[in-house]
């Protein structure tokens, strides 16, 4: 029986990993896998949902519709990000990494001036299953089915509406697009919102099970990007491989030394991976 | 006077600000001035200031592999905090058989410069370049933060690393030898640390004016070209980046013996960003830019910290920052020289003019 | 014929079935390609004919899928690019690439310092001599034409003494008198003994320059000749306007 319950423990980290790793990078890939913005304000945005959903949550909203609040809420930073700093910078890559990591300490501290250094957190919902000594939460899961509802959503938008032509032709080549009609800077507006919006609803669904803290963003922002570099280009593809892999290896890492040798193992395979392939993963799922 | 003048013309070029007559006096007396502070000022002052100019080391080496070579590294902070564990942890064992920390400082520069050659040849020699370099030295760094975190505990010798909390019970900078080994306290280690910082800003000088200096910029402004001209920029960029990683990691060492004490969070996310932002505000492609954004930058947070409110000092900073990027991509000191240079071209003209009405308008020539 | 002669002795660049796959894309097709020591050579076809693939396997930046690179005897194939130019190689590729921030005179210090510290000031003059480019020595490389600008490159590259120079379309965007201008610093360097191909689409320039052309198409050899040869033959002149 211990057998079962370890398997048992190591497919729920797993898919926990899993669903958190891709809910987190999903914005981000957005973001720079289709403009090649680094955007290290990331986490923060995350952030910045998680607090939108919180709030909401504790004036009496329902857990989903909180969930939406911090969504749109994270658009609304992100928004006002790209149209103030970001839609200057889009020629010069490494300065946008800059200037978004000064973004993200600004929101960083603004949060915790305004909030203070905790803020209550949302009970965690579905409760659990158990098998056994084993038991795991069945939030996890969710988190994860609800990753790939996303991402699907996210496909949809961009392959099967006009807005998704127009951002895809503007991706490719802006000066084509542009001749053709396109007011790419608004393309690349709603895009970064898009993507702002995402890691604001990934902030939203990780709240019931994080702390609700204004360094929250600090977790995931390494990871996300990692996942985003080894997954490459293609988001539909590449982000969920990319998942797989780092949470399987992370995964087991963590049951092996704990959540420490799991997060440095997660990087130094990232490392490897980016030494390898730095196109990442889609280069070998899309035959490129 | 000419002899001297063309002694310091191998300190001069475009590769750096500043190569006039005015510009030297005004180094000399800002150099006195730094020598002359204990004198006017109280003894913690002395102890900030030491630390100030110690992180300038961190600046200087991100200039280097960043503002002139082009290579965009997160990992000048990993060096600063192997430097400082190594020395911390070879001092505190040696310094009971030997009574120094000689070889501590050696191993404390060396041993970043050999990791540096390891990751250096890892990403270099494996074509990687660009965001992913960067992502890969955070990654490093972080990775580094992650394992130093988790030694609650674990003792190397005789001395306790500490887990997060670090190491704090770091010998002086003791240099010499048994008995007659000289132990740097506060005022002394002020010292050790001007003269090692003008030393390293005039070498740096030197080498950047030079063959060197031309190579390194030719790679950060195109690098397929110069590999097209015969040059192996994959070993260049592995010398340019060992070289700043023993810069930080000699950095790493005097912060270690300055505070005697060293914990992870120096190669924290947070703490990472920092040299980022002196450099980039103060100007990444110029020494001086590094030092004055490093040092400027330092000082305002500090007051900042402590008149205001340490959050809104960072607050503040980040918005200087983000601005800076926005409005002076180039940094505020070149953008303070163009500034000087456009003014001190009108100043002569008009000079010129005004002496000699009758002969034809020429620009006199620009001093720096 | 004159050209066969020249090919008695050893050529100073071959390839030997030089073959690139992209994938599923055939970009050169097993070519074989011999350029004696002194020769130019003018290598010509049109769009997609992979000329530039070519020219990027002699340099190093893309590696062969089949065949062999053979440079003044020794087989480079695997050799890295910086090594190539080492061994006498020098390449112009097609977008001019000079270094934007740096004045004339320091752009021409760059190669000319490789092996030395301060790159002897004589040999910089000579060189700004020949491109015409002598009093702009400080001028900052991003303010010159066009036209100059592609001199400046074509001056760095010769300023190792290479034995062969490779040159994609050299005159590309110039005006007719830069063009000219051009075909006699290039006719100059032939002069000197440096083997030279050029790519090129400007059939004037190919005219007044070219002893042997090679015709590319779809990745392989179409045929070689002469300017009188090439121009009258008709199946060059169908693959050009897209029959074949």
């Amino acid at each position: 029986m211990a057998l079962i319950e370890s398997l048992l423990n190591v497919l729920s980290v797993v898919v926990s990993s899993f669903g958190t790793l891709l809910l987190a990078s999903l914005g981000l890939a957005i973001i720079f896998g289709m403009m090649g913005i680094i955007n290290l304000a990331h986490g923060e945005f995350i952030m910045v949902g998680a607090y939108g959903a919180a709030i909401a949550n504790q004036q009496g909203l329902p857990l989903p519709i909180s969930m939406i609040v911090g969504g749109i809420f994270a658009g609304v930073v992100g928004l006002i990000t790209e149209r103030l700093v970001i839609q200057h910078l889009y020629d010069r890559p490494i300065d946008s990494m800059v200037a978004t990591w000064g973004i993200s300490i600004i929101l960083t501290k603004v949060v915790l001036v305004v909030f203070g250094p905790n803020f209550p957190g949302i009970g965690t919902p579905f409760g659990s299953i158990r098998y056994g000594g084993f038991s795991a939460s069945i939030y996890r899961p969710v988190l994860a089915v609800a990753a790939i509802g996303l991402l699907l959503v996210t496909y949809y938008l961009f392959m099967n509406t006009e807005f998704g032509l127009h951002a895809r032709a503007t991706i490719q080549d802006a000066d084509t697009a542009r001749s053709m009609g396109i007011d790419t800077s608004r393309v690349y507006a709603i895009t970064f919102v898009l993507g702002s919006v995402l890691a604001g609803l990934a902030g939203s669904l990780f709240a019931p099970i994080a702390t609700i803290s204004p360094n929250l963003g600090s977790s995931y922002i390494i990871e996300a990007f990692v996942t985003v570099i080894v997954g490459g280009a293609n988001v539909l593809l590449g982000t969920p491989a990319s998942s797989t892999l780092l949470s399987l290896i992370s995964g087991g890492g963590s049951q092996w030394g704990g959540t420490l040798l799991g997060r440095v193992l997660l990087l130094v395979a990232a490392i490897l991976m980016i030494r390898i392939q730095p196109r990442g993963l889609s280069s070998y799922l899309t035959n490129r | 006077m000419s002899r001297v003048s063309s002694l310091l013309g191998a300190f001069e070029g475009q590769h750096t600000i500043g190569g006039s007559r005015r510009f030297w006096v005004g180094f000399c007396l800002a150099v006195l001035l730094v020598l002359f502070y204990p004198f006017v000022a109280g003894l913690f002052s002395v102890i900030q200031m030491t630390v100030f100019l110690i992180w300038i080391f961190v600046a200087l080496s991100l200039t280097l592999i960043w503002g002139y070579t082009g290579i965009f590294s997160f990992g000048q902070n990993a060096f600063f905090g192997i430097g400082g564990y190594l020395f911390a942890i070879v001092g505190g064992n040696l310094i009971e058989i030997t009574g120094a920390t000689n070889v501590a400082l050696l191993v404390a520069i060396l041993a970043p410069a050999l990791f540096a050659a390891l990751l250096g040849y890892f990403m270099f020699y494996g074509r990687v370049s660009g965001v992913y370099v960067a992502i890969i030295t955070l990654s490093v760094t972080l990775i580094l933060e992650l394992i130093t975190s988790s030694t609650t505990g674990v003792t190397v010798g005789s001395v306790n690393l500490g887990g997060y909390n670090g190491i704090n019970t770091v010998p002086n900078l003791t240099l010499g030898y048994g008995e007659t080994a000289f132990s740097f306290g506060p005022v002394p280690m002020y010292y050790l640390v001007v003269v090692l910082l003008v030393s390293l800003y005039l070498g740096l000088r030197y080498v950047l004016n030079g063959h060197t200096g031309y190579v390194l910029i030719a790679i950060r402004e195109d690098e397929a070209r110069t590999e097209m001209f015969g040059y192996d920029i994959r070993w260049l960029k592995l010398q340019a980046f060992t070289a700043a990683a023993a810069i930080a990691g000699l950095g790493g060492a005097l912060y270690t013996a300055w505070g005697n004490f060293i914990s992870p969070p120096v190669m924290g996310i947070l703490a990472a960003a920092l040299p980022l932002i002196w450099v980039t505000v103060g100007g990444r492609q110029t020494l001086l830019g590094a030092i004055l954004g490093a040092f400027v930058l330092q000082y305002l947070d500090t007051t900042l910290a402590t008149s205001v409110n340490s959050d809104y000092a960072v607050i503040i900073l980040g918005v200087i920052f983000v601005v800076s990027i926005l409005l002076l991509p180039n940094g505020v000191i070149p953008q303070i020289m163009t500034y000087l240079n456009d003014r001190a071209t009108d100043d002569d003209y008009d000079e010129q003019n005004a002496q000699e009405p009758g002969t034809p308008a020429t620009i006199g020539g620009d001093e720096d | 014929m004159a050209h066969t002669d020249r090919h008695t002795s050893d050529p100073i660049l071959e390839t030997d079935g030089l073959t690139k796959r992209f994938g599923g894309l055939v970009a050169v097709d097993d070519v074989d390609f011999r350029l004696a020591p002194g020769e130019l050579r003018c290598l010509i076809g049109p769009n997609g004919a992979g000329k530039s693939t070519f020219f990027k396997m002699l340099a190093g930046r893309h590696t062969p899928t089949e065949g062999t690179i053979t440079f003044k005897g020794e087989d480079i194939t695997d050799t890295l690019p910086h090594e190539r130019i080492r061994r006498g190689m020098s390449i112009k590729f097609q977008d001019v690439s000079v270094y934007p921030e740096l004045t004339v005179m320091e752009n021409l210090q760059i190669p000319l310092q490789r092996d030395r510290d301060r790159a002897p000031e004589q040999r910089v003059d000579e060189l700004l001599e020949r491109i015409s480019l002598r009093e702009k020595r400080t001028v900052i490389a991003d303010e010159l034409s066009h036209g100059e600008q592609q001199w400046l490159e074509i001056a760095m590259t010769i300023s190792l003494d290479p034995d062969l120079l490779l040159l994609d379309e050299p005159t590309a965007g110039m005006t007719i008198d830069e063009t000219d201008e051009t075909v006699d610093l290039i006719q100059s360097l032939t002069a000197e003994g440096m083997a030279v191909i050029v790519v090129e689409h400007d059939i004037n320039f190919v005219r007044q320059i070219a002893e042997w052309i090679t015709v590319l198409h779809n990745g392989s050899v179409f045929t070689e000749g002469t300017v009188e040869e090439i121009e009258t033959d008709e199946d060059v002149q169908r693959i050009y306007l897209g029959e074949e």
